[in-house]
Parts: structure tokens; sequence; C-alpha cells
């Protein structure tokens, strides 16, 4: 049977183009901005809050928010970037099939990374919201689900196809009109190893967006729906406004850089390049991965909607309008992405054909957007960083408890670090870009998995020098305590953080098999279920970012600083900086660092 | 009984007396120093004392409030701290939780990272490690290592050290031997133990408040030793206790060890001040809201109790500090917010403030852009002449001015709209952090009372009251002293707690441990208030499981009956855990498994509550001389500007029983109440005014 299209009754009705915002006096406009705000993060708090695994509840690995019928972004919780921006394909994507069929008190979830999906882990929920019997948007959630029945616990990369990763929902309704589907319930359970976590998860999942749908109709009690949605579409309007004139700024033109992947999770000595030309013109910015490697064979493959796309609006918001720097308040919303078009070939790794697999896509998307940063510096060099750690490492440690008839599995991002600015030093051990989770606290982790983390602290070695040094990664070893799996999605062990405008580039990562014995064996960047042992230990160093500037540009006692803080060693202040330490009165040795200092300029 | 608050803020130091014998009320207020603070709160109390013609000895009760340590922490001067650690882990409080606390960004800083509490050069590890789940030593602590340690820190010239070691709430055995190790080096040093001060699980957190408190110990110490001597010496003989950031005092002695217990106290001040001004005129059921020139602070308290932050929450500004915390939302809104239209054409309204210097445009200092102070003398609420009692006449010219030259134009608006525009923005905010606190959480604030203080509150009470739907407005005598008075108000109460995990269902609960530790905590509560010269009928012992369902991440209090801990007990626990749960996230299963993450008690050593003096009373009518004038005032009329003819009232001369009718504004000495002519206002026997909706 055909349906009406509830999405082209609703935008005859209701949409931007009908919804007259000219008349909203100001002092709505900034009342009901914030109240949308509000109601995002209300949302993002019900559900983390709530929530079972840990890499929502302590990394918050989420995003909530509410969005009008074809997926326009009213407001988003600042939660992890991730998922910023990626919500928006996910109503795009389910609407495809359910358009005409949304009723009043569904739930309909979603994760098909070909109709807009981030991955599949990404579990998205949408609770339909209904004014007078007309569908008029969506309160949604995604959040990364710790198990999806993959080929193997958590973490996958090599896999065959789409189909390895997991079970795929393509717009299904685990609620119709309010009835909760038992039968599509019992297939969410069985078809994972985490079973109870997933259904809290998902609970938590439906309480945030049933929050959020309850939240924007009292809105729309106090302030009629016209004002509402014309509010919403005003500061969709307003964000867009404040972001071409950014890019405006910019003069015109092509900027370039590449990169290169480590490998596709299989071909271990074949890595993979990162081509990113960044197109001004006026102000439009189109962000194309033209050049770039073909598509692969495993899981390393990136969905172009749901996880490129919402790379390139994140980087382009961040250079262009830095929170840090930029006083006024601009919502994240629908206007953000207007400005922006990407590019990329079909058939590419960043634009790959079904049914290729696409479950690690991080390293790549963290990848383009260090390369955009670094073909962006010679026209903003006070905007840029040098290069990041720009890569996650994610990590799934699991195994099977006999006892309890279950898998446990602890799924971990390891953080990364900041290149140098212009001004300051990059940030250290912290989540980098795209990333912004919580790390799970060391003492949880034992309490809860047969796991001992021996290890978790700066890496000891230095980070990329310059006049501005880059921020410092960690080392992390966990000791396995009985039999388990390890598997990880990570990259940068090969290709250092690059240095700008004299700086020098960074460390890249490691990952280690018993690190410290006769039996130490280097990793790669990527595993799929590797066997471990009891007593094993796995290291994890992040990257360390790079320097901006040249090293012999640095104030001494910085270099002085770091040195008595172990960052640097005497060796490399004396090589790298020219500052000359005298390590017993522990004070720069001024005549010789000056002498250093002015052999080098000659 | 005679009792004293006394309340150093930034700015200023109020002072209060009540003398219950007669019921008098005596309040003092004077600039706050720069310099030393001990000496100048002694002359402050001094000068108190004598205008209530009584002397510090007759004193029975002596109450401070401090920002002391607040401070330190906020202006980054504290101590050269050590920090002691487990091999492997010398960067915990370097990494801190590795969130950044802006997503579009590479230009921030993280402030843990930009002003660390401890050096790095001063983080030193050693080998130890307890293990879970039941705290077994793996590796013993190498004490030879340990004294290595603090020969360095000593030798660096560290003034106090932090020992945080892993898994030290499991099995505290290490730390206690490295603080017997260090006493016996360094005897003069200013030592903390996590276990001691935060027994709690997550190390990141346990580290930074343990850093924390050291950071700001030394100095608050000696703040807290040097006041109580110079109290002494003039003669006062009663103990000295301070507020802490739970809303409940503790002595000087104990706020010396744990000095991060009282780095929200200010706010917790005005929290308890509302509950007892709501309290006293009948209401239980408040929320408070104490309205300065830069922030705003609002409670919720159902039932006249606190609620608390969740332990992952509290921090003081970069710094988490696991202490239990009154929850007061603090948000950047007062009469010193400015109006503005910000590059992108947006009207705003604070969070900046043009401060006390040079504060709002009418105040005739320097000031240029208009402020929230300015809309509402632009409005005909606030009387240019009667500021401050006539003492602070505002130049009403000034205000239209900025309005005018900074607004108008921009937004196209005539100055009425412009400024009502501004005080609805800035109303709103308000009203949208109330609603996170009690609609959010479960509370309709249709069961509660609106409790209006701190110069500005009175102002934008009936606005915020309306669109919340709160039926009563409650407006304090004094709403400038309402948190001086908190600080008479307030139990002492000592708070214990220790991380359990175990579960309450009887194949997973540990009734033994559960019942044990419970024991041992009240026993530490009842010996401290008994050292307090507490009565075995003045301590009340409550306990709190801080649950969570099996696999959660975030726990919530729990209320715990008295009595046997068995199994029936533990049937409580987990319906009352339960039904936090709903009320919180609207949701609960009471078909999964709890868990008793933490324990807590709080033994609390009760005072009996001040009575708030009364006044003379009259009839219904308003005696003639309190109106004092009749002024043109702008209301918003649903959505329109009405200037309305409207009468003042002198609050002084205002009687028990009399009722004002809106349209009204009553004025006072310290603030200003706006009646809209949809509500009108009783004055009860304490002189308070208690605004309800026509």
């Amino acid at each position: 049977m055909a349906h009406r299209s509830q999405i082209a009754e609703t935008e005859a009705k209701y949409g931007p183009a009908w919804i007259d915002h000219a008349g909203i006096d100001p002092v709505t406009l900034r009342v009901l901005g914030g109240a949308f705000n509000a109601v995002a993060k209300e949302m993002a708090h019900v559900l983390y809050r709530m929530s079972n695994s840990s890499i929502i509840r302590e990394s918050e690995d989420l995003g909530c928010g509410l969005f009008d019928v074809v997926g326009r972004e009213l407001c988003e919780s600042e939660t992890s970037p991730m998922h910023i921006g990626s919500i928006p394909f996910y109503v795009r994507g389910f609407m495809e099939k359910l358009d005409g069929t949304i009723e009043d008190g569904d739930v309909i979830i979603h994760n098909h990374p070909y109709h807009g999906a981030s991955h599949t882990p990404d579990f998205g929920v949408a609770t339909p919201i209904f004014h007078d019997g007309v569908l008029i948007g969506f309160a949604a959630a995604t959040a990364h689900l710790i198990d999806i029945g993959a080929a193997a616990p958590g973490l996958n990369i090599d896999l065959i196809d789409l189909f390895a990763e997991g079970t795929l929902y393509n717009g299904v309704k685990l609620f119709s009109a309010g009835v909760r589907n038992e039968e599509v319930w019992s297939i969410l359970r069985d078809s994972v190893r985490t079973p109870d976590m997933n259904a809290s998860d998902l609970e938590a999942m439906i309480a945030a967006t049933r929050r959020g749908r309850d939240r924007f109709l009292a809105l729309i009690d106090s302030y009629g729906i016209e004002t509402v949605l014309g509010t919403a579409y005003y500061w969709m309007d307003y964000s867009e406004k404040r972001l071409r004139a950014e890019i405006a700024k910019i003069p015109d033109g092509s900027y370039t850089a590449e990169s290169w992947l480590d490998h596709d999770g299989r071909n271990w000595d074949t890595p993979l390049k990162v081509n990113v030309t960044v197109k001004v013109a006026g102000d439009d910015i189109t962000i194309d991965l033209t050049g770039s490697a073909d598509e692969v064979e495993t899981g390393f493959n990136v969905p172009f909607e749901g996880s490129l796309k919402v790379a390139c609006y994140y980087i382009v918001r961040t250079l262009l309008l830095d929170q840090a720097t930029t006083e006024d308040f601009i919502p994240q919303n629908d206007g953000i992405f207007r400005p922006v078009a990407v590019e990329a070939p079909l058939g590419s790794i960043f634009n790959p054909r079904f049914p290729r697999a696409c479950f690690a896509r991080m390293a790549q998307i963290q990848r383009v957007i260090d390369c955009v940063i670094r073909a962006m510096a010679p026209v903003m060099p006070d905007r840029v960083n040098a290069g990041n750690s720009a890569t996650v490492m994610s990590v799934s440690y699991s195994g099977f408890d006999a006892a309890k008839g279950q898998y446990w599995v602890c799924v971990e991002v390891n953080e990364g670090s900041y290149g140098a600015r212009a001004t300051k030093d990059g940030l250290d051990a912290v989540d980098n870009l795209m990333a912004n989770t919580r790390n799970v606290p060391c003492e949880e982790i034992e309490l809860h998995y047969p796991l001992r983390v021996e290890r978790y602290e700066l890496r000891p070695d230095s980070p990329g020098a310059g006049t501005w040094r880059g921020g410092v990664g960690h080392v992390r070893d966990m000791r396995f305590l009985t039999d388990g799996f390890f598997s990880c999605n990570g990259d940068r062990l090969n290709e250092p953080p690059f240095g700008i405008f004299g700086g020098d580039d960074g460390r890249s990562g490691r990952v280690v098999c018993n690190p410290d014995t006769p039996s130490a064996e280097d990793w790669p960047s990527k595993a799929s279920g590797r066997r471990i042992a009891a007593g094993d230990v796995i290291r994890i160093m992040g990257p360390s970012g790079a320097g901006y500037g040249e090293p012999r540009r640095r104030d001494p006692a910085r270099v002085l600083d770091d040195w008595r803080d172990g960052l640097v060693s005497l060796d490399e202040a004396r090589s790298v900086y020219g500052v000359a330490i005298d390590p017993t009165r522990a004070e720069i040795d001024q005549a010789e660092t000056t002498a250093l200092r002015s052999d080098a300029a000659e | 009984m005679r009792r004293i608050g006394v309340d150093i803020g930034g700015t200023h130091t109020d002072l209060v007396l009540i003398d219950e014998a007669n019921g008098d009320l005596v309040v003092h207020k004077v600039p706050t120093s720069v310099g030393d603070l001990a000496a100048a709160a002694l002359s402050g109390v001094e000068e108190l004392c004598a205008k209530a013609g009584t002397s510090l000895s007759e004193i029975e009760h002596f109450m401070h409030g401090t920002t002391v340590a607040t401070n330190i922490a906020l202006e980054h001067n504290g101590a050269r701290v050590g920090l002691i650690t487990t091999d492997g882990f010398r960067d915990i409080l370097h990494i801190a939780r590795h969130k950044r606390p802006l997503t579009f960004s590479l230009q921030l800083d993280l402030p843990w990272q930009s002003f660390p509490l401890v050096q790095r050069r001063h983080r030193l590890t050693v080998p130890e490690r307890i293990v879970g789940p039941n705290g077994r030593v793996e590796r013993a602590l190498d004490e030879e290592a340990l004294r290595d340690a603090v020969r360095r820190l000593v030798d660096d010239g560290v003034e106090a050290i932090a020992v945080c070691f892993l898994m030290s709430f499991l099995n505290p055995v290490h730390e206690k031997r490295a603080g017997e190790i260090i006493a016996e080096m360094a005897p003069e040093m200013f030592v903390c133990l996590s276990h001691e001060v935060v027994p709690l699980y997550r190390e990141y957190e346990r580290f930074s408040t343990t850093a924390l408190n050291a950071y700001v110990g030394p100095k608050t110490a000696a703040y807290l030793e040097g006041l109580a001597g110079i109290l002494g010496d003039a003669g006062l003989r009663s103990d000295l206790r301070l507020m802490q950031s739970s809303g409940a005092a503790i002595t000087w002695q104990a706020a010396q060890k744990q000095p991060v217990s009282l780095l929200m106290s200010g706010p917790a001040g005005g929290l308890i001040g509302g509950i007892w001004a709501g309290r006293q005129a009948g209401f239980d059921n408040v929320i408070t809201l104490d309205v300065g020139g830069t922030s705003a602070d609002i409670g919720v308290a159902p039932q006249g109790r606190l609620q608390f932050k969740h332990l992952l929450d509290t921090q003081l500004g970069p710094y988490n500090a696991m202490v239990p915390m009154a929850e007061v939302d603090a948000i950047g809104a007062g009469g010193g917010s400015i109006a503005y239209v910000d590059s992108g054409g947006q009207f705003q309204v604070g969070p900046r403030s043009a401060g006390a210097d040079p504060g709002p445009c009418c105040y005739g200092k320097g000031g240029v852009e208009p402020t929230a102070t300015d809309c509402l003398v632009v409005l005909g609420r606030i009387d240019p002449a009667r500021f401050l009692g006539g003492r602070q006449p505002l130049d009403a010219a000034k205000a239209i001015a900025a309005v005018e030259g900074k607004l108008c134009g921009v937004l196209g608006m005539s100055g009425h709209r412009a400024a009502l525009g501004a005080i609805k923005i800035l109303t709103h905010s308000m009203v949208q952090a109330i609603e996170v606190n009690s609609v959010r959480k479960g509370y309709d604030p249709r069961d509660f009372a609106l409790v209006a203080f701190g110069g500005a509150g009175p102002l934008f009470a009936v606005d915020i009251a309306r669109a919340l739907g709160v039926p009563t407005v409650v407006i304090p005598p004094a709403p400038g002293l309402t948190s001086a008075l908190g600080l008479l108000a307030s139990d002492v109460a000592y708070d214990f707690s220790q991380t359990l995990l175990t579960g309450t269902a009887p194949e997973s609960a540990d009734l033994e441990r559960l019942s044990a530790a419970f024991a041992g905590l009240e026993k530490r509560a009842r010996d401290q208030l008994r050292a307090d010269g507490f009565p075995q009928a003045a301590i009340r012992i409550e306990r709190i499981a801080e649950c969570r369902y099996e696999g959660q991440g975030y726990e919530l209090r729990a209320p715990t009956p008295p009595g046997p801990i068995d199994e029936g007990f533990l049937g409580k626990v987990r319906s009352a855990f339960d039904a936090e749960h709903d009320r919180e996230y609207g949701d609960s299963s009471p078909d999964k498994p709890v868990t008793i993450v933490n324990i807590r008690v709080v033994g609390t050593g009760s005072i009996p509550r001040a009575e708030m003096p009364g006044i003379a009373e009259g009839t219904a009518d308003c005696p003639p001389a309190a109106l004092s004038s009749r002024s043109a005032v702008v209301f918003d009329t649903d959505g329109e500007v009405s200037v309305v003819d409207t009468p003042r009232y002198d609050r002084d001369r205002l009687l028990a029983g009399n009722v004002i009718q809106g349209p009204a504004v009553i004025d006072q000495m310290d603030s200003t109440t706006v009646l809209a002519a949809d509500t009108r206002a009783v004055v009860d026997r304490h002189g308070s005014l208690i605004i309800t909706f026509i």
C-alpha cells in the first residue's frame, strides 16, 4: 500500500518555506534558543546517567537532539563530536523506508551505515513528535552499543563484508504506537554477547528521547508551533550566516595536504593514502577526498554520510568558530552543515560501495581532519595547530565468563594528544579532535573485569619539539588475569604527527605485547579478536603531538621546566633546543646556551 | 542564647547577632579587608557586640562562613604540594578524565594541566599495590623508595604531601604506613592520606580531592588557628565553627584537617538561610533564589531537605573534589549583568557583569554598558533616589542613555521595550536553571514556595515564580543578610563514607561487612560529636546508601532506615533506591539487581534553631506612613509595554497583617520588591512578605 508522505505534508504546513520567523521578537528568539539547548543537554544527561555500559556512561560516546521531519537539526548535545551531526543522516535513512507509516508512540531503531548510520555499533533511537496529529519531527539519540553480534566481541576490523559487522536494523520499529514489539526485542537480545547491557542501554536511549519529545511539546504548548519552529529555523539561518562570514575571510583557492594510514588490518604492508583538497570559493567550502586510497577489503572503510561528512562539519566549525576564541554563543544545528560540501569518489575508502564493511572509521576521519588543519596552516597560522595524534585507539578486552554464561567486554577509548599552537604548547594526554570521551577509572576496570591496570601515565619519551612543543601521549599497560581476546582499531603507529613552521614531528603510537620482557612483541595498530593468555600484558602508547616553530626559539625557561618535569632529557635540551642545563643546580647555563644557539644560527 | 554569624565574602563581611532572650536581631556590615582577615573579623565582631550591648564572652554560639579556602583554589596561590603515588600512575591528576571542556576548539586550555595542583616534578611514585576485590596486598610497600621520595620532596621545599595509592579505599595499610614515615621524617608537614580525605573509589576524583585538600590546607589551617586564637584572646569561650559545602557546620579543628570541605560553603550558607526563612514563614518545600550583583544561586529543598550533587559533579572551578556539596546551581545573572547585542546581532544579558567597579551606568562610576540594574531604573522599578535607603542616589539619565545608546538603535526597540526584554532574558535564564533542578528531577514547582533574597532576588522573584507556576513567593525581612542568617540556622554535622560494593539481594549481600562498616562510621560520627560536646539526646545519626543498578556507573543516594542491618533492611534500601531512580529519571527497574556502592553516615549535633524576631502587628490596611510615594513603573502586560502609576511602600513601616495589592513596589534599605498587577503580598509576623498570585 502506498502511504501519503508525512514529510511532504509537514513540509507544506510547517517547513521553513512556510514558517515565517521575521515576526518573532528577539527576546523570544533568545529564550527559546536557550530552551532548545537545554532540552538536548537534559536528554544526554538522562542517557548517560541511566545507561549500563561504560562506553556510554563513562565515555559519553553518545549524541542526543531534536530534528525536524526531514532531519534538520534543531539542537544537539555537545557530548561526543563523532555523534554531533550524524543523527540527521539516521533520520533521513530510516525515513526513506518509513515515511508515511510513523505513528505517535513509535520508537524507531536504526544502524544501517548505507542508510545514514555512522557505523553499525552506533545505534540510533528516534521517538517521533506529533502535534495535532501531524508528525513534526523526532527526538533522537545515538550511542555506541558495546556488542552488536559481530564476528568478534566488541570491536572488529578484519571483516569480509557489512553483514559480518553484526545485526543490521534498517528503520525497525521497536515500539509501534506505544506497544513494544517483543519479537524485535528478542532478536536484539539474542543476537548479541551482552544482552543485559544492550537492553539497559536501549532503555536509557528510549527514556532520553521520550524526555526530549515531552520537553519539546511543552515548549509548543507555551509558545505555539509557529513560534517554536520559526525560532528553530531562525537559529539555523543564524548559525549558517556566522559560519559563512568566517569562510568568506579565507582567501579563495585550493589547499592540499596528504598523509598515510598504516594499513587496512589485513594487508599489513600496504599504507593507505589520505589526500585532502580544501576548496574555498566565497563563503562556500568544499572538502574533497579525491586521490585517497580505494575502498579496502576489510572493515576499514568510512561511511560517507554518517561519518565522513560529520568529520568535515566538525573541523570547519572548529577552525572557524573555535569556542575558546569566539565569545558569542553559536548554536550547533543544521546551519553549521550548510556551507560545507564534501566529495569523495564512490568506491574510495571514504565512499565505499555496498556491501563493503565499514566498522572502523575513526582513524581515517581523524586523519582527514588533521590534513585539513595542515592544508589551511599557511592561510590561518593563528587558528591551526601542529600535527595531532589524529587517531583513536579503541581497544576491547574480552573473555567468556563460564559461570555467568556471558561474555565480558571492556571497551576503552585511548586518549591522544594535541599538536602545539601558535602561542602555546599542545595539550597532553587528552581525547583528540572528534573524540571527546571520559576514561574509565582504573579502579572501575579492576573491580568489574578480570584485568589489572599496571600503568597509566604520560609516556616517557619527549613529544615533538618546537618553539611550542606538542602534547605528550600516554602509556597504559593492561594485564589479563584470565584467558581472553584482544581487539583494537587504531592507526598512526607508522607516520608520526607532522610539525609545522619549523617544529619537529611528534611521535607515533605503539602497541606492545608483554613489554619489557624477553618475549616483547610490537603489534600492528589493528587486531580482531586475538587470543590472549592469562598473565599477558598489552601496552598501548598514544602518539605525542608535533611542534610549532623552530625548537631553538623556545624560551629556555620552558625547556628547563620540561626537563625538571621529566619531559625532555638533558641531551635533547642541548641538541634539539640548544639549551644547556646544569643538572646539579637545576639551572640554565646562560653562556653555553647563548653559544649553542648562535652556533645553530650560523 | 546569643549567637553570632560572620560571613566574610569577597567584597563585604556580614555580621549578625541574635539574642533569643529578648528577641533582638542586630546586624552589621563592613567592607572585607584585604590584609589580615582575622584581625578585621575581630574588629567587626567587637563592633557588632557593642551595637548589641553585649560582649564576646557572652556569646554561646559562633559560626563563621569563609571563602579563604575557595579563594586559594581559584586564585592558584596554594601550597607547594608533593604527591606520592603508586608506581605506574604518576600522572592521574594530569590526565584527569581525558575529556576536554570544549568540543569545538584547537586553542583551548585544560585548566588542570595549566594550573596543576601538583607539578609533575613533585609527583613521585613508589612500588606498592593493593588489589580488589578485597584489598589484598599484591606488592608490599617499598619503604626505602618511600623515604627517598619524602626526602626529595622535603629538599624541594614542598609544604604539604598528599599520599594517593590505588585501591587504598579497600585497604589503607600502605597509606597509613606512608603517613607514619612522613610524620617521622617531616613532623611539621601537612599530610593528606587519600583514604582519610575521601575513602571512595575512582582514582582521579579521590586523588584530586586529596591533592586539593593539601593545596588549600596549610594556609587555611593557619588562618583558622589565627582566628580562633584572636577570638579566644578577646574572650570568646564557645567553639568557633565553620560552614561546610554540605550546609552543616564543623569545628575549626576538624576544618583544619579537611579544608576541602569548606570550598563551596558560601552558596550552601545562602541555601540554608533560604530554607530557614521559608520555614519561619511556614513553608517547608522551598526553591531558594539568591541574586547578587554578578550571579544567582539557585537551590531546591523539598521538605526543607538539602539535595546533594553527584560526587562526580562536585567541583571547585576546574578541580574535582569528591566531598558532599549541597546542590546549589550558580548562573551568571545578577544586577550587574550586562545587556548587549553581540557581534551576530543577538540580544544577550550576562554572564558578563559590570561587577562593583565600575558597576551599572547609573552608579556614575564610569560604566557605559547597560546592566540589569540600569534596565530596572529605566523601568521605574528601582527608584534612583531611594537606592540603598537613599545613601547612594543613582543617575537615571545615565541608565536611560546607556539603554538607548547601546540597545534601542541596534534592536529597533523603544527604551522601555529593550529594558523589559533584557529583564525577560535574564529572568528566563534563572527560570531555566530552576527547572533543571526541580521539574527535571521530578519535583513539581507548583508544590513549592520561592524564597527570594540577596539584593536583587526580590526584583525578579514574581516574574520567575509566574513563569515556573510557583504559587507563592517569600521575601525574608532582610534579603541582603539571609546568607549570614543561614549561619545561625545550621547544625553541626560530620559526614563519613566508604566504598563497599555489595548487592542488596540476600544472595549477593554481605550483611556482616555492611553492618560492620555502618557501625564503624556511626561510631566515628558519634565520637566526634561527643568530643564537640553534644549530649546523647542532641545527636542524630542518618544512614545513606549510594546505590545503582548493577552495571550502571552513577549512584543515587537512597535514605536508609535505622535499626538492625538484616534482610528487611536491604529490602527497604532497595525500594528507596527504586523510588529515587524513578524520580530522577522517570524510570525504575525493581527486578534488576542493585549494588550498594558507597555507604555514608551523617552524624548531626542539633543546635536549637534561632527564631526570627517578630514585628509589630497591624491590620490589613497599611499604615498611611508606609505609602511613601507613587511613581510610573513599566510592566509587561501580555507582551505589551504598559506604564502604570504605581504606589511605593516603605518596607520598614509595614506591620504584620498588612496586605498590599499589586501593582506596587516595596522599597527597603538593601532591596526592592516588585509586585505585578496579578499579585498580592501579605506581611507575616516576622515581617516576611508572602506573595501570591490572584
